[in-house]
C-alpha cells in the first residue's frame, strides 16, 4: 500500500485522521505510532520487528549518550577523557549494529557474490549461494534517520529524548516511512510531537499539495513509465534518438514521480499538522551539477553533508593536509585535495544507498567525477567569464548552462535505470549508432507504446508543472497567493486540478499500476 | 463559515462527477465503439435498449468465448448478452450484474463457474470492491480515457463484438489427455467469494430471476475437485448446475480443433457446439421468448447478418 493507491487515500488516511482527531491530546502519539506500524504490517508483514528494534536500540544509545554527558560534565579532566572516549564507543556500537543489519540485509548478496568473482580470479576456493532477503519497509531511509539521531545527541546538537513514545513516532511516522524525506531530529521533532488537533485550514493545504502531487506521479510520470519500461526492457532492439527519448522519459518521470510522492508526503504531514522538510527545489533550474545535488532529493544530501562530508572534512588527517598542503602545494592544489577526500565518500555511498548494484556505484562516481572537474575548472571559468565579459545571468548563458546540466543529467539517469552497468554502457554507446533525429517526427515514436494524445497530456503536464516551478523559483508563494484569488476562480483551479487527474490519469484499462520507484531503494 | 464552504465545496465536487458520469453513461456510451478492450462488455449493456435482454450470462472469458449469443438468436429467438471480462473477479461479476440490472429485467442468469475459483482474498480483494464501487456509482472513474476515443478519428464502425460474444477461430490444441479424473477431493472456494456469490444469489432471488450455473469445458481451468466443490454448493443452494467438462463427449468437443489456446478457451467451433446442447437445455427447462420478428429487435437481425458473414469468412 503506497501514498498513491486508493487503499490509503480513502481507507487508511481518512481512518487515521479520524482517530487522531477524536483521541484525546495525550494519546495521539500512540494513535500515529498505532497507524504507523499498521503502514509498516501492511508492507512489510513480521518485519516490522526490524523497525520496533532500531527504535528500542537508538532510543537506548541516545539515552545512554545523554547520561554520559551530564557525567562527563560533572568529571575531573582525567575522568572526562575517559568518558569521552566511552561516549564515541557507544556511538560506534550504535551504528555498527544500525549499518550492520542494513548491510546484512541489502548488500549481503552483493558483497558475497563479488567476493566469489575475486575470488575465483584469483583461483582461491570460495563460493557464494545468493539468499533471498525481503527488505523491511524504508530500510534505508529509517536507518539513516537513527544514526543521524545518535550522532546528533553525540555532538550534543540535541538532547536525547527520554520518551519512547517519541523515538519510536519519530522513526517510524508514516508518511514518510516509504520515501522520506531523512528528517533530521531537528526539523520535524517540534511539530510531530506538538500533537496539534486537526485544523480545516491544514487538511485544505494537505489535499492540496496531495493532489498535486497525484497530478505529477498518475497523470505525467506514469504514461511516462510506459516508454520507459518499453525501451529499457528490450533495450538491444532500439538504438539513437530513441534512447536519449528514454533516459529523457525516465528523468522526467522521475522527478514527476519522487517530487509529485513527497508531495503526498509532506501534504499527509501538513494534514496532521506536522511540517516535513521538503526534497525538492527545482533541481533543473540549478547551475551546474553540484547545485542540482543541492536542489534534488535535499535531505539525503544534506544527510551525506552532516555525517559525512563535514566529519571528513574536519577530520586529524584532512586538518593536517591542509596546513601541509597550504605550505607546500599552494591553496588550490590544497582544496582540490581536500574536497576529493571529502567528496569521495560522500558520493560513494550516494551511490551505493541506491542499491546493492555496480551501476548504483558508477553513477555515484559519475557525479564525483563531474564535481571535481567543476571544482578544478572554476577558477578558469571565472577567468574566461572576466576576460570576455560574460555575465553568467544572461539568458543565452543561462541557456547554455541549462542544455549542459541536462546533458549530465540525462546521462547520469541512463546508467541509473539501466538494469546493470553494462547495460547502460551498451545503451549509451548505441546513441551514437545511427542518430537519426527525423524519428522523432516519423512517428516511431508512437510505437514506445503510447499514443500521440498521451505524448500530448505529457506535454501539456509538464508545462504545467513547469510554470509552478519557475513561479516557485520566483519566490512566489503559490498557495497563499491562490488563497486571495476570489472564490470562483480558485475553486476552478481546484477542481481543474482533481479532475485532472481523474479524467487525464493514467490509471485503469490499458495502463499498469506503478509502483513507488524511491520505495524499492 | 469555512466548514459550510467545504461542505460545498465537497458537495459540488460529488455533484460534478455525477454530472460528467451521467453524460458519459447517457451520450457517449449509447454511441458504436466508445470504449474497446476489458471494460466492452460492460460498456455495451449501457447501449442495450431497456428491458431487451431475457438472458444474462455472468462470468469471466471462459463464458464469451462459449456462448454464442448469436446463434441464440438466430436457432431461437432468445435476446442474451455476456456481461464478461477477462479475467473478471466476482465482486466484478456482482457489480456487473447490478449494472445490468438497471436497465434490463432478465428471465435467467447463467453463471459460469470458474470466476468463484480465483483466489480472491486479502487486502486486494477488498480494495478491488471499494473501487468497483466508486466506478459503478461514479462512472467517470471507469471510463475516464473516453476522452481520447471522443478526440480519436478513427472510431471505426462494429467489430467482432455480438452481445458481448467474441468470434475467435485460431485452432492450438489440447492434447492432456482425460482431466477429469474422479476424486473425493475438493477445491474450496475463498470465504470472499462465497460472500459475493451468495449476494449475487440474493439479488437474483429479490428480482425473481432464476440462477443456473454452468462451466464451460475447458481442460485448463477445471478438475473435478472443482466439479465436486460445485455439485455440492449447488446441491445445497438448490440451483441448477451443468457440467459441460462432463459431457465433452456428448457434446462432440474434439480437442484438437475447438480450442483456441491448447484447452484454455473454445474456439467459435467449440463454442458452437456448447451453445447447441444448451439452446436444447434452455429449452427443456425455461421458457425463454422468442422475440425474432419484432419491431423492437430488429437490430438483432442486422448483427446476426454481420455474424454470418463472418461466419461464411471462417468456412463454419
Amino acid at each position: 500500500m503506497a501514498y498513491h493507491t486508493t487503499l490509503f487515500l480513502f481507507v487508511f488516511l481518512p481512518l487515521a485522521l479520524i482517530c487522531y482527531h477524536f483521541a484525546p491530546q495525550k494519546w495521539r502519539g500512540y494513535v500515529l505510532i498505532g497507524f504507523s506500524y499498521l503502514f509498516f504490517w501492511m508492507n512489510s508483514k513480521e518485519l516490522l520487528a526490524y523497525l520496533i528494534g532500531t527504535t528500542l536500540l537508538t532510543h537506548h544509545i541516545g539515552i545512554w549518550l545523554d547520561g554520559l554527558t551530564i557525567k562527563e560534565a560533572n568529571a575531573e579532566a582525567e575522568e572526562k577523557k575517559q568518558i569521552k572516549k566511552q561516549r564515541k564507543r557507544v556511538l560506534l556500537l550504535g551504528i555498527v549494529i544500525l549499518l550492520g543489519v542494513l548491510i546484512s540485509m541489502k548488500y549481503q548478496n552483493f558483497i558475497g557474490l563479488n567476493a566469489s568473482r575475486v575470488a575465483e580470479h584469483f583461483s582461491i576456493r570460495y563460493s557464494f549461494d545468493p539468499v533471498a532477503i525481503v527488505l523491511p519497509l524504508g530500510i534505508s531511509f529509517y536507518t539513516l534517520q537513527a544514526i543521524g539521531y545518535m550522532v546528533d545527541v553525540y555532538w550534543k546538537k540535541i538532547e536525547a529524548d527520554y520518551s519512547l513514545e517519541k523515538t519510536a513516532l519519530f522513526l517510524s511516522f508514516f508518511p514518510q516511512i516509504m520515501e522520506g524525506p531523512i528528517c533530521r531530529y531537528s526539523d520535524t521533532a517540534d511539530t510531530l510531537y506538538k500533537k496539534s488537533p486537526l485544523k480545516l485550514e491544514n487538511l485544505q493545504h494537505g489535499s492540496l499539495r496531495i493532489v498535486w502531487g497525484l497530478f505529477k506521479k498518475i497523470v505525467i510520470a506514469d504514461r511516462l513509465a510506459v516508454v520507459v519500461k518499453t525501451v529499457f526492457d528490450s533495450y538491444a532492439d532500439y538504438h539513437g534518438i530513441i534512447i536519449v527519448v528514454a533516459a529523457l522519459a525516465y528523468t522526467i518521470q522521475l522527478y514527476m514521480e519522487f517530487s509529485g510522492a513527497i508531495d503526498m508526503v509532506i501534504g499527509t504531514g501538513v494534514m496532521f499538522g506536522v511540517k516535513l522538510p521538503e526534497n525538492f527545489r527545482q533541481p533543473f533550474f540549478a547551475e551546474n551539477a553540484s547545485g542540482f545535488w543541492r536542489r534534488w532529493h535535499i535531505t539525503l544530501g544534506v544527510w551525506f553533508k552532516e555525517y559525512i562530508f563535514y566529519p571528513v572534512s574536519v577530520s586529524k588527517i584532512v586538518k593536517k593536509w591542509n596546513r601541509y598542503g597550504r605550505k607546500n602545494v599552494g591553496k588550490y592544489w590544497t582544496k582540490i585535495v581536500t574536497s576529493a577526500v571529502a567528496l569521495f565518500p560522500v558520493w560513494l555511498c550516494n551511490g551505493i544507498w541506491h542499491g546493492p548494484r555496480w551501476s548504483y556505484i558508477f553513477y555515484g562516481m559519475y557525479y564525483f567525477t563531474l564535481i571535481m572537474i567543476g571544482i578544478l575548472l572554476e577558477p578558469i571559468r571565472k577567468k574566461v567569464l572576466q576576460t570576455l565579459h560574460i555575465n553568467p545571468k544572461q539568458l543565452w548563458y543561462r541557456a547554455l548552462q541549462f542544455v549542459k546540466l541536462m546533458v549530465i543529467v540525462i546521462t547520469g539517469e541512463l546508467f541509473f535505470r539501466a538494469d546493470s552497468l553494462r547495460i547502460g554502457v551498451r545503451m549509451f554507446r548505441s546513441i551514437f549508432q545511427d542518430f537519426q533525429p527525423s524519428i522523432l517526427f516519423d512517428g516511431n515514436l508512437l510505437n514506445l507504446g503510447i499514443d500521440n494524445l498521451d505524448f500530448m497530456v505529457i506535454l501539456v503536464g509538464c508545462m504545467i508543472v513547469l510554470l509552478v516551478d519557475l513561479m516557485k523559483e520566483k519566490k512566489v508563494a503559490l498557495t497563499e497567493k491562490l488563497e486571495h484569488w476570489r472564490l470562483p476562480i480558485r475553486w476552478s483551479v481546484y477542481y481543474g486540478l482533481i479532475l485532472a487527474v481523474i479524467i487525464f490519469g493514467a490509471y485503469g484499462e490499458g495502463y499498469q499500476v506503478i509502483d513507488l520507484i524511491y520505495a524499492g531503494f | 463559515m469555512k466548514k459550510i464552504r467545504t461542505i460545498i465545496f465537497v458537495a459540488l465536487l460529488i455533484g460534478i462527477l455525477f454530472g460528467i458520469s451521467g453524460v458519459i453513461n447517457h451520450v457517449y456510451l449509447k454511441k458504436s465503439n466508445m470504449v474497446t478492450g476489458r471494460e466492452e462488455n460492460l460498456a455495451g449493456l449501457q447501449k442495450e435498449e431497456d428491458n431487451t435482454i431475457d438472458l444474462l450470462v455472468l462470468g469471466d472469458s471462459e463464458s464469451y468465448t462459449s456462448i454464442s449469443t448469436m446463434m441464440l438468436w438466430k436457432e431461437d429467438g432468445i435476446s442474451s448478452y455476456i456481461g464478461a471480462q477477462s479475467g473478471q473477479q466476482i465482486q466484478e461479476t456482482y457489480y456487473m450484474l447490478k449494472q445490468a440490472l438497471q436497465t434490463q429485467k432478465p428471465k435467467l442468469v447463467m453463471l459460469e463457474t470458474h470466476v468463484l475459483f480465483r483466489d480472491n482474498a486479502g487486502m486486494d480483494a477488498y480494495r478491488s470492491v471499494m473501487e468497483e464501487n466508486a466506478m459503478y456509482h461514479f462512472s467517470v472513474f471507469r471510463y475516464h480515457n473516453i476522452w481520447k476515443r471522443l478526440l480519436s478519428s478513427n472510431i471505426g464502425d462494429d467489430r467482432q463484438f455480438f452481445k458481448g460474444f467474441r468470434v475467435r477461430d485460431s485452432v492450438a490444441p489440447y492434447d492432456g489427455g482425460d482431466y477429469m479424473q474422479e476424486t473425493t477431493v475438493k477445491k474450496q472456494m475463498t470465504g470472499f467469494v462465497k460472500n459475493y456469490l451468495q449476494q449475487i444469489i440474493d439479488i437474483c432471488k429479490e428480482n425473481d430471476i432464476p440462477i443456473l450455473f454452468y462451466s464451460a469445458p475447458s481442460p485448463v481451468n477445471y478438475n473435478y475437485q472443482k466439479h465436486n466443490t460445485l455439485i455440492e454448493y449447488t446441491e445445497n443452494a438448490g440451483i441448477p448446475y451443468v457440467d459441460l467438462n462432463m459431457m465433452t463427449s456428448e457434446l462432440g468437443i474434439d480437442w484438437t480443433k475447438d480450442t483456441l489456446d491448447h484447452g484454455d478457451h473454445l474456439n467459435i467451433y467449440g463454442a458452437q457446439k456448447v451453445t447447441k446442447y444448451m439452446r436444447k437445455y434452455l429449452e427443456e427447462n425455461y421458457n425463454l421468448p422468442d422475440h425474432r420478428g419484432q419491431q423492437k429487435y430488429k437490430d438483432w437481425d442486422v448483427l446476426e447478418d454481420q455474424y454470418e458473414k463472418r461466419l461464411l469468412t471462417l468456412k463454419v
